[in-house]
């Protein structure tokens, strides 16, 4: 089937989610599953409801964004200029490739006891376990992208009397740019995956400390409100993460 | 002709007593040999360790595996799961489930009171529970002793929200955050606890006796529990039965030889003879014959649980209290 125009993509995008909550509202209520181990998407709406009215619901989402965003954020600083960098060094790339191979496996969880060690239970701990699990790939996703300019152009510039600054800012940086930022998009939703590792020692909001502490009490409508919060916030961030693409690439419209 | 009939009627009902004798027998056998176990090396899960390593369990045709799990909420949740048979847990946990409305599982027994093996342990410079105000006290949260922690605040007029920082961290993350001052005072329970308790600086605060309920009801803020998976107690009541049997033997065996169950015991806990020897004193057994009395008839434990649920609600812990005597299976207990 053909899909011509976005508004019919839409509302068929619609249709699936409504058919798939109806479905598992179904399956709940006609008893097929125990709340305990699935909860209805009306026993989680509820629990949304109680926990807006409370206040806790925000203040968890925003405690969250915080330590995603600052974590993204200091990776991200860090990894595009180290990452410009090493694309276009054969030499420094040789050197470090072994470190950041080293690096890249490592999931955001296992730097847990390090942090701690270093950092302590602090915001700061907390921060740095986003960026060590955002920090690697993004890195590697920068790389890439500076590699994949075609060295022709390089080149072309520096026959034309451009500098090595002047390559960087004029060939390699607007080339590399859209790739670096669809790689850091991807990266965002990573980063947020490291919040459930950031907010398991010495938390007492967040998402995932909700989740966590859901999890402890068997409100299983708790769990998958975090989980859901997660998406809804990553997808709003997506949505403002492509406005500020818009701007910062309008040659890539 | 009358003689004959009756010297065979009475070897008729000889066999048949015979056989009945063996029926009965044969009814006792376990269904089910094999019984896996959730335990930590809590105090509550003692009896389970001593049955095994000293074959009681063994003695009744049972082989119970000790699977360990750091915390009560997941060795419920392996419970109900179905990777578990048996446990001991943290009543927090328990009553969270019941709340949660999960039939999966049914409580028989409570085989221990203690009061002074958890407590909250403060830093040199903190002498009075006034003095937590503004400081940053540790808690494994959705444990008995956050729920010390939160009683104990109350007490004092202190909110946990805005007086202190009331933070969630484990019990074997506590004497490094202790040490290095990123804390001033944690809740914990033993072994933990009397290692926080060797730290240099580090003193007793408040232990479990000064909770609340322990004043009114000698209830702590989380009383073992003993529970068992609905459907394996359905399915194997024999097995079931004698898994207790074997139990409440460890259990007498802690209450009338502690220096030989010490010595096992130590295995599990990695604490020093002298060390476990204290925590034993420490300890409040309840042997099987004082079961039925705490958990049916009239069910003093049972009530005191029902006031801890009303207590989790009120501290917005749970939405709402379960009725306990629900979960209790009376056909376990001994």
């Amino acid at each position: 089937m053909e899909i011509n125009t976005p508004t019919k993509s839409l509302a068929i995008s619609i249709a699936s989610l409504v058919i798939f909550i109806t479905v598992w509202e179904l399956i709940c209520r006609l008893g097929f599953i125990e709340p305990l181990f699935l909860p209805a998407p009306s026993q989680i709406l509820s629990r949304a409801v109680k926990m807006i009215e409370n206040g806790q619901l925000i203040s968890h989402t925003l405690a969250s964004t915080r330590r995603v965003m600052v974590g993204f954020m200091v990776s991200s600083m860090v990894a595009i200029p180290v990452g410009i960098f090493l694309g276009s060094s054969r030499f420094f790339m040789a050197v470090f490739d072994p470190i950041i191979s080293l690096l890249r496996p490592l999931p955001s969880m296992s730097w847990i006891p390090l942090s701690l060690l270093w950092l302590g239970i602090t915001e700061t701990q907390k921060y740095s376990i986003v960026f060590m699990g955002s920090f690697a790939p993004s890195l590697l996703y920068i790389i890439e992208a500076t590699k994949s300019i075609d060295p022709l152009l390089i080149r072309a510039a520096r026959n034309l009397g451009a500098s090595k600054l002047d390559v960087m800012k004029e060939v390699i940086l607007p080339g590399s740019l859209p790739q670096i930022i669809a790689g850091l998009k991807v990266m965002l939703g990573i980063a947020w995956t490291c919040i459930i590792s950031a907010e398991l020692v010495a938390a007492r909001e967040g998402l995932g400390f909700m989740i966590m502490n859901g999890k402890e009490y068997f409100q299983t409508d708790t769990v998958l409100l975090g989980m859901v919060m997660i998406s809804i916030t990553v997808m709003v961030i997506d949505v403002v993460f492509r406005k500020f693409e818009r701007r910062l690439l309008p040659w890539t419209r | 002709m009358n003689r004959l009939l009756k010297k065979m009627l009475c070897v008729l009902a000889a066999a048949l007593l015979l056989l009945g004798g063996v029926g009965v027998h044969a009814d006792e056998t376990p269904e089910k040999v094999t019984v896996i176990y959730g335990g930590s090396s809590w105090l509550g899960h003692y009896p389970a360790w001593v049955g095994i390593e000293k074959g009681l369990f063994q003695k009744h045709g049972l082989g119970v595996l000790f699977q360990n799990f750091y915390a009560s909420s997941g060795r419920m949740g392996s419970l109900v799961a179905g990777d578990l048979d048996v446990a001991s847990t943290g009543s927090i946990s328990a009553i969270a489930l019941m709340a949660a409305g999960s039939k999966g599982f049914m409580a028989f027994g409570t085989q221990d009171s203690y009061a002074t093996v958890e407590g909250i342990i403060a830093r040199e410079g903190i002498k009075t529970l006034a003095d937590l105000k503004g400081k940053r006290i540790a808690a494994p949260f959705a444990s008995s002793a956050h729920v010390l922690v939160l009683d104990i605040l109350e007490q004092q007029g202190l909110d946990p929200e805005k007086d202190l920082t009331l933070l969630n961290l484990k019990v074997n993350e506590m004497p490094a955050a202790m040490g290095s001052g990123e804390i001033d005072a944690c809740a914990a329970w033993t072994p933990h606890f009397n290692k926080l308790l060797n730290m240099p600086g580090n003193h007793l605060l408040v232990n479990d006796t000064e909770f609340s309920l322990y004043k009114k009801y000698k209830l702590g803020p989380g009383p073992d529990l003993l529970v068992v998976r609905t459907e394996f107690a359905q399915k194997y009541p024999n097995t079931s039965k004698a898994f207790v049997k074997g139990y409440f033997e460890a259990v007498d065996m802690l209450i009338n030889e502690p220096e030989e169950c010490a010595k096992v015991l130590m295995k599990l806990t990695n604490l020093s003879m002298e060390d476990q020897m204290t925590v034993l004193n420490d300890i409040e057994w309840v042997p099987g014959d004082q079961q039925r009395a705490l958990m049916v008839d009239p069910g003093d434990f049972v009530t005191g649980m029902q006031q801890l649920a009303e207590f989790l609600v009120k501290h917005k812990q749970i939405d709402t209290a379960p009725p306990v005597k629900e979960w209790i299976m009376e056909s376990m207990v001994p």
